[in-house]
Order: C-alpha cells, then structure tokens, then sequence
C-alpha cells in the first residue's frame, strides 16, 4: 500500500492549486475543511456548493483536456494561478464523481482560448452556450436522419450583416426568436437545410439565415481538409469580433473559431 | 349529487321505526315512542350534516390537490408552518370546510329540535358564520398569495447583487397581506375606512412614484414597442438617432445599440420619437 500513497504522492507533491471539478458538496467540504495552504479551486457548471473562488463552467465538456483547460484559463483570467505553477485536478474522468487526480503545469503554450471563447466574446456566454447546445443537438440528431451542417454566426451582428449577403428571403425577418427559446430547435432543424449562415446578435436574437458570408480570407489559418463552411466561417471571425460555431456535414463535429483560430472541437455523440 | 339521496335515504328510514312503534307494544319501543319526533328529525340531521361534512371538506382538499396548489404555494411560510404542525394548507383549507359544515349542521340541528335557547342570537349567528368563513378562506389565500410573490419577486432578482434589494419583495408581500387584510376585515362588517385611506395614499404615492421615476422607461418602452413591431430599422442597417451615427447592433425594448469604429453608442428608444431616424443609404 506503501508503494500506491507514493505513487499519489508524486502526483501532487509541492502543486500550488487543488482544482475540484464538480465536487459533492461532501467532497468540497472535506477540501474546504482541511485547511490546505494551496489555492483550492471548484470549476462546476453551478456553484452548488458556494465555492470562492468559483469557476463556471458552460458546457460539461466530456473531454477532459478541455474541461481542464478551461478551468485553468478561467482561474488563470481571475488571477488565482500563473505560470509555471503546478496544479493538481480532481476530476471525473468516467462521468459522474470524481475518479482521477491529474497532475498539470501551466504554460503559455497550453493557452488554447477556450475560456475566452465562452467569458470574452462579444456575445453574452449564455448565447454562445445556447448556440453550442443547438450545434450539438443538431448533429446528435441531423435532420430527418441524415447529417447536415450549418454555420452559426454569434455577436457583432450589425458587421456581419454589412460583410454578407442574403442568398434569399430571410425567414426571420420581423421575428422575435431568441437562441435559447424553445421552438428553436425545431426551427432551426428546418431551417439547416437552407444554404448559408445563422446570423446571431449580441444578446442571442436569430437576426437573419440563408446569408452568404463574404469575407476576406487572407491569413485565415485552419486544418486543411474543412471545406468551406468552415472556410468562411472562420473568415468571418478574422474580419469582425464574431464567434462562429460550425457543424460539420461530413465529419459530424462542432468547431468553434474565434479571430480566424479554431478554438474548439467536439463530437456531438459524445454529449 | 349523493348528500340529497343520502337525505331521502335516512329519512325514510327514520320514518319506520316510528311507524312501528306506534303498532308494537313492548317496553322498548314505548321508551322510544316516548323520545318526540323533532328530535328524531334533528338526529337525523346532525347524522346528514356529519357525513356531508367530512365529505364535502375531503373532497375541497383533493380538489386543491388535483389543481396542484400543494406545489403552487410550496415553500410559502404559510405552508411550512402548516408543515411543522404535521398538516399542510390545503388540509387546513379542508378542516375549515368541515367546521363549517359542521357549524351550520348544529345550528340547524338547534332549529329543528326547537331548541329556543337565546333563539335570536342563533340566528344572526347563522347569517354571520358565512361571512366569518369567507373571511377566514380570504385571509388564508391572501396570506398564501403573498408569500408566493415574496417568493418569485425573489428568484427573479438573485442575479441582482444588492443586498438593499431585499426590501422590494417584503413590499410587495405586505402590500398582498394588506388588501386581504382589508377585504376579510370588511367582509365581517368592521369599519375599514381608515385602512382604505391609508390603501389609497399608499397607492397614490406608488403610482406618483412611478411616473416621475420611471417616465423615460414608459416612454422608452412605447416607443421600443413601436420599433419592435414595425421594425424602421434593422440589425446592420446603419442609422442616425440624435446625432449618434453607426451600425445597428441590437435593438431591444428599451435601448438601440449603435456601433461606429470602437464606440457603441446605447441610445434610449424615445429619442427616435424626440429627434427621429436617419437611415443612412448609400
């Protein structure tokens, strides 16, 4: 037994941070109790347990890498950990309660902007959650069993609709539907296979579809092989403060691009 | 529709063993025959009245339960009071149907038997005990009610962190207790003229309030209505509201977010009614 404390041991020997991802509150209290001399950090999508510091987390990413990283970019935009600090994280690697202590070290180059993508973006992070949950819905499901993709224009509405086009009547003219509405979902299954861009404002009104984007694409930098949804996606982004969330036809996964980057990949089936 | 048959029922059977009695001979049935028929009757009555009561409050207190008030006033204080007494609002509500029921039960009873105890206090008791009940129910519900917007003014506002904030919810919650209050007070007939005045300044001052403070809201809001409905503009047009010139970003009931290279300008929704819009082709 000796030999598996030192393993653990190693693990979280001399960290400055313990980060709880989603505790019970009888696992918090355990924490919160023993009085550490580290910085304890709970990360969960709601703070059940009144933690301070707190770092909400939007989606339950599946995958740990960005559930950890976003936890980390978020304490590290509060200020509660730096570089070259090494942090220990509880998290549940297999769903449900926590299961595995990893051990990180905070670099410059872990620095992905998922936390940024959510907290900094024009658009409130509840439109962009909203939207993510639309994406993923979408794909999970496709429309009437077949895959589709679409393209999610979110925030700086006003200069996105200046830099496109409309590829016909804009079905949303004179609405009032707002991301996050019930009926979206339904709606926006319909309305995917139109051709085009969502247009989606600041504070999540569906301000326009069937959009042709037209950005300029110099210095957009992504994965060769995504075709060009993602392309102007991405583009689109570069040339004003948008996000855009792209749901791949052929692949199946949602991206996120950010200032021309892509910021996020995840796979619908997964949530 | 049963209470009536069960009426008929009990009576005719009532009405036997008198019949019997008056053929029978045997020692028994002379100590009943000695019992006189109104009291018969208002046994008869009190038995009726009993049934009816349970009944009718069981069945007020799955009424309120099928129209899912348990869950409506959950949390409320009334209820949790109710709660620590090991019953719950809506038992309370069916155990004051019951009583009454019950009241009226033995004042009939009095009345039948020719019970001519203080005969005429009865009587205005019998027409004062509805109004007592109602005023009970009404003060209940009142009690119930503003608990309840207590309640939901306070979920509405746990994203506003002000602690002074506290103080809107226990307004509007006093404000409920108040007019109930008043209205069960007047049901029972007492002078209430005074607390109406008081009601009616209150009011006045909330509504004077309302006008002075929040008149650029009002009009803010009727306008922003206007544009909501008839939309003059749209997001990514660009405009000029007051001098401000940009791209439309948002336009929400009260406010217009307008973007010129790094400035947003949040224009109030009446100064396109004061100063009008430019739309700005080209």
């Amino acid at each position: 037994m000796a030999a598996l404390s030192d393993l653990l041991g190693a693990v979280v020997s001399d960290v400055e941070g313990v980060f709880l991802f989603s505790p019970s509150s009888s696992h918090y209290e355990r924490f919160a109790d023993a009085e550490l001399d580290v910085e304890l950090v709970v990360v969960a999508p709601e703070n059940a347990v009144g933690a301070d510091p707190y770092v909400e987390l939007p989606l339950e990413f599946t995958n740990v890498r960005d559930r950890i990283r976003f936890g980390i970019e978020g304490a590290f935009e509060q200020g509660l950990v730096e570089e070259g600090d090494a942090i220990a994280c509880s998290v549940g690697v297999f769903g449900g309660d926590a299961d595995g202590v990893i051990r990180v070290r905070i670099e410059e180059s872990m620095r992905s902007g998922i936390y940024d993508l959510f907290a900094n973006s024009r658009a409130e992070p509840g439109v962009i959650r909203d939207v993510f949950e639309v994406a993923i819905e979408l794909g999970k499901k496709g429309q009437k069993g077949k895959p589709v993709g679409a393209l999610f224009v979110v925030g700086d509405a006003g200069k996105v609709m200046n830099k496109s086009r409309p590829l016909s009547y804009n079905p949303f003219e004179k609405s009032h539907v707002h991301v996050g509405d019930p009926i979206v979902n339904v709606m926006l299954k319909e309305f995917s296979r139109l051709d085009g861009a969502f247009v989606i404002s600041d504070a999540g009104k569906i301000v326009s579809a069937y959009r042709y984007l037209e950005p300029a694409a110099e210095g957009v930098d992504i994965p060769k092989g995504l075709g060009a949804r993602h392309m102007s996606g991405a583009a689109i982004t570069r040339d004003t403060n948008a996000t855009a969330i792209v749901l791949s036809e052929s692949d199946g996964l949602v991206r996120a691009f950010k200032g021309g980057q892509i910021i996020l990949e995840i796979d619908p089936e997964e949530y | 529709m049963t209470p009536p048959l069960r009426v008929q029922a009990a009576e005719s059977v009532a009405v036997d063993p008198i019949g019997m009695l008056q053929i029978g001979g045997d020692p028994l049935r002379d100590v009943l025959g000695a019992i006189p028929r109104p009291i018969w009757v208002a046994l008869v009555v009190g038995l009726v009245g009993l049934v009816v009561a349970l009944v009718l409050g069981t069945l007020t207190t799955r009424l309120l339960v099928r129209l899912g008030v348990p869950d409506a006033i959950e949390g409320t204080a009334f209820e949790r009071t109710a709660r620590d007494f090991d019953t719950s609002t809506v038992e309370v509500l069916g155990s004051l149907v019951r009583v009454f029921v019950l009241a009226i039960t033995v004042l009939l009873v009095f009345s039948v038997a020719n019970v001519s105890v203080a005969f005429s206090f009865w009587t205005r008791a019998v027409q004062f005990l509805p109004q007592l009940f109602l005023a009970l129910v009404i003060l209940i519900v009142g009690v119930v009610v503003g608990d309840k917007v207590d309640l939901l003014i306070n979920e509405r506002l746990t994203g506003v962190k002000v602690p002074q904030i506290g103080v809107f919810p226990r307004i509007a919650k006093f404000t409920v207790f108040f007019v109930a209050v008043l209205v069960a007070l007047s049901q029972l007939g007492v002078a209430t003229l005074a607390l109406v005045v008081l009601l009616g300044a209150y009011l006045f001052a909330l509504v004077l309030l309302f006008t002075f403070a929040f008149s650029d809201m009002l009009k803010s809001g009727a306008a922003g209505s206007y544009l909501l409905l008839d939309q003059p503009y749209v997001i990514g047009d660009e405009v000029e509201i007051g001098g401000k010139r940009g791209v439309v970003q948002e336009v929400n009931l009260f406010v217009t977010h307008i973007e010129n290279d790094g400035e947003e300008f949040i224009v109030p929704n009446r100064a396109v009614f004061e100063d009008g819009v430019v739309r700005i082709r080209d």
